[in-house]
């Protein structure tokens, strides 16, 4: 086996550690669990809830076309709502009739969330206000109050219901005003109330008019499609930075060090094999995360943008085939320049715990990207943030897919230069600390920092 | 006598002060060479110089004449470097530490025959397959030491190799560092212990504050100072420097 393969082994050997796997897995776990439990809280946020209605009966409004019942028009709207779990055999448990008396007891019993309970005077209201013709006309509407049992049951849980019952009671206004006005009148007064519609939709797409969609739409496809991969991306910068410095945080702890360096080996050698074992191992962990990522993720997403079912594709914004290895290009130099700069902050790191801490200004640098492509992108950002943007490596990937999609190939290419210049630079600056004393004596004993400190003696000459 | 270490007018700064001043000194092959000196003296610093890990500030060190500061990956084929409190790959066994090490300088059969050389020199029994944090100080050492020499170097360079190891482990390192001369290796090493170096060593360094004040084997200093011990030697020495 070569020299850089047995340095590459050993360094793989060290890092998959039974402790290390079972750590990663146990957080993979967590993840796929958490996205679980969020996907199943927005899965009881898309069906029916169980409802109660009281003073159904007391309260039809009768005309000379018929009646009409809040319990009778709840029961229908449910049987059609698509909630599949609703059959006619069982909506007396979706649809329950209450007692306005006994509310509180009633919702307990059945697991309803909400009661609407129709005020005393609700037939009176609507009955007075239709017959009610004179010059001074007050019209008084039926009332229904709205009963809740509040349970801590989180943020989803917590909106669900008042949601759907604020989305009930406007479909009970429509359905009454069209009872009590005919179909055909209904229809009159709708056009009276909205005489305008709009008809098509245009929106220029990289200059070409696209039709029936709207930015919105397309912004918020996009995002569902592109918001994983500066989060992924700083996953794995974060992991393989973390791997690298432990690395050399630990040879010093446990002296290895020394000995290593007195191998018979380059110190090009070590380096190279330091970083192919952190990135190899860097890219093991960093998938796992990804797929217990991904389950949380999707349960966000979709919480937070929906399901928008526009296909990208077909308005021209979908990614080929040169763009997607633009993109694997991007992400593999931004992770060795992140392997650079850890192995230079790595030569500084006293012992495996100092090592931890030196982590943090790469996840800074990870972060600070991260955040920016997800909330305003690249060309939402004004100059200033942009220059910081640019100048992070591990942008470039995560603003890659949106520039791509954008036909923006001169920021990605621009961004593929960088980052090759940085990861050369910083690997020339990795191989001269690792040839120096400051890998050994650190930076307590380095000249500079001993003028800064102005702690330094001038050179005591003896025979 | 062919020269395996050479040392000339050698200086070391770190930052803006010198630890090592001007030192040169020569080892002859097959030669055991004692350093000696207090915390601090610079017996380790030139120790790490010859070793390759630090640089030279200047002056010259030729290990069997490849210059360390221009021929380091050469010197690097040529010495082991045991340094003081060195530790192993924990996660490691004691037999896939020296496979490690040995495949570094070796292949196939050789490097078959190298890490048996080096389970025998370890004398670990058993423990040779437990994991290396499992093991006592006295075990690493012999670990350590095995790996060292395992890989025949010309030049082995030991710094403090008995230090906070008990009585018995101490006497055992000695022994195999006996062997080790005995079979043509030369050896470099420091040490506090004036007792060990005196009957380990063919020569002797002593070092204080960065700079060689005798060099000579033990009989001719204590002859020198009109002393009976190496350690009476040292101070007398060492007031009088």
């Amino acid at each position: 086996m070569s020299h850089l393969g047995t340095i590459v082994k050993k360094e793989i050997r060290e890092l998959l550690t039974p402790g290390s796997i079972i750590s990663v897995f146990i957080m993979v776990m967590l993840f796929a669990a958490l996205g679980g439990l969020i996907g199943d809280e927005v899965s009881k946020s898309t069906v029916m809830p169980v409802v109660g209605i009281a003073n159904s009966d007391s309260q039809t409004i009768e005309t000379e076309d018929g009646e009409w019942n809040a319990y009778e028009f709840l029961k229908n709207f449910y049987l059609k709502s698509g909630d599949k779990r609703i059959t006619p055999e069982n909506i007396d448990q979706f649809v329950i009739k209450m007692d306005k008396d006994d509310i509180l007891q009633q919702m307990e019993t059945s697991g309803a969330s909400v009661a609407l309970v129709l005020s005393d005077d609700f037939k009176k209201n609507i009955e007075d206000s239709l017959k009610n013709e004179g010059a001074d006309r007050t019209y008084l509407k039926g009332e229904v109050a709205q009963y809740y049992v509040y349970q801590p049951s989180g943020m989803i849980g917590g909106t669900v219901s008042s949601t759907v019952t604020n989305a009930l009671v406007s479909y009970m206004n429509s359905d009454l005003s069209k009872f009590i006005t005919g179909e055909e009148e209904s229809k009159y007064i709708d056009f009276l109330k909205y005489p305008i519609e709009s008809s098509e939709t245009y929106t220029f797409v990289n200059g070409e008019a696209q039709s029936d969609v709207t930015p919105a739409e397309i912004s918020e496809a996009l995002t569902g499609q592109t918001m994983f991969i500066p989060m992924i991306i700083m996953i794995i910068i974060m992991m393989v930075g973390s791997i690298v410095i432990s690395s050399m945080g630990s040879e010093k702890e446990n002296k290895t060090l020394e000995t290593l360096l007195t191998l018979p080996i380059s110190r090009t050698v070590i380096v190279t094999g330091k970083i192919i074992a952190a990135a190899l191992v860097g890219l093991i962990f960093g998938l796992a995360y990804m797929f217990g990522m991904a389950f949380y993720i999707s349960s966000i997403t979709i919480m937070a943008v929906g399901d928008s079912g526009l296909d990208l594709g077909t308005i021209g914004l979908a990614l080929g085939l040169g763009d997607y290895a633009l993109i694997a290009v991007s992400m593999f130099l931004s992770i060795a320049c992140a392997l650079g700069i850890c192995m230079i902050l790595g030569a500084f790191a006293k012992n495996y715990k100092s090592a931890q801490t030196m982590t943090m200004p790469l996840s800074i640098l990870a972060i600070i990207p991260m955040f920016i492509t997800m909330f305003s992108g690249w060309y939402g950002s004004n100059a200033l943030i942009q220059g910081v943007l640019f100048a992070i490596p591990f942008s470039h990937p995560m603003m890659a897919t949106e520039a791509l999609l954008n036909g923006d190939l001169t920021l990605v290419l621009a961004g593929i230069a960088y980052m090759a210049v940085f990861a050369v630079v910083s690997i020339f600056v990795t191989v001269r600390l690792y040839s120096s004393d400051i890998l050994v004596t650190g930076l307590s004993q380095n000249k500079y920092i001993e003028r800064i400190r102005g702690t330094g003696r001038k050179p005591k000459k003896s025979n | 006598m062919t020269d395996a270490l050479v040392l000339t007018d050698v200086r070391k700064t770190y930052g803006q002060r010198e630890a090592v001043h001007g030192v040169s000194l020569t080892v002859h092959e097959g030669e055991v060479f004692g350093l000696i000196g207090h915390n601090g003296a610079g017996k380790t610093t030139i120790l790490r110089m010859i070793s390759t890990i630090l640089k030279i500030t200047s002056g010259k060190i030729e290990v069997y004449g490849k210059d360390v500061a221009k021929e380091g990956d050469e010197v690097r084929k040529l010495i082991s470097y045991l340094p003081e409190d060195a530790g192993a790959y924990k996660d490691l066994t004691g037999r896939k530490y020296l496979t490690f090490i040995a495949d570094l300088f070796a292949s196939g059969q050789e490097k078959d025959e190298m890490v048996e050389r080096g389970i025998a020199l370890a004398d670990l029994g058993d423990k040779i397959d437990f994991r290396i944090d499992t093991y006592s100080k006295g075990m690493m050492r012999r670990l350590l030491i095995a790996r060292a020499i395992m890989t025949s170097p010309r030049l082995a360079i030991m710094d403090e190799v008995t230090s906070g190891l008990d009585v018995i482990n101490a006497y055992e390192i000695r022994e195999v560092i006996r062997e080790i001369a005995k079979s043509g290796v030369t050896v470099v090493m420091s040490s506090h212990n004036m007792f060990e170096v005196d009957m380990l060593c063919d020569r002797v360094g002593m070092i204080d504050q960065g700079n060689l004040i005798e060099v000579g084997t033990p009989e001719e200093l204590k002859r020198k100072y009109g002393k009976e011990t190496l350690e009476e030697v040292f101070v007398t020495a060492v007031k009088g420097a």
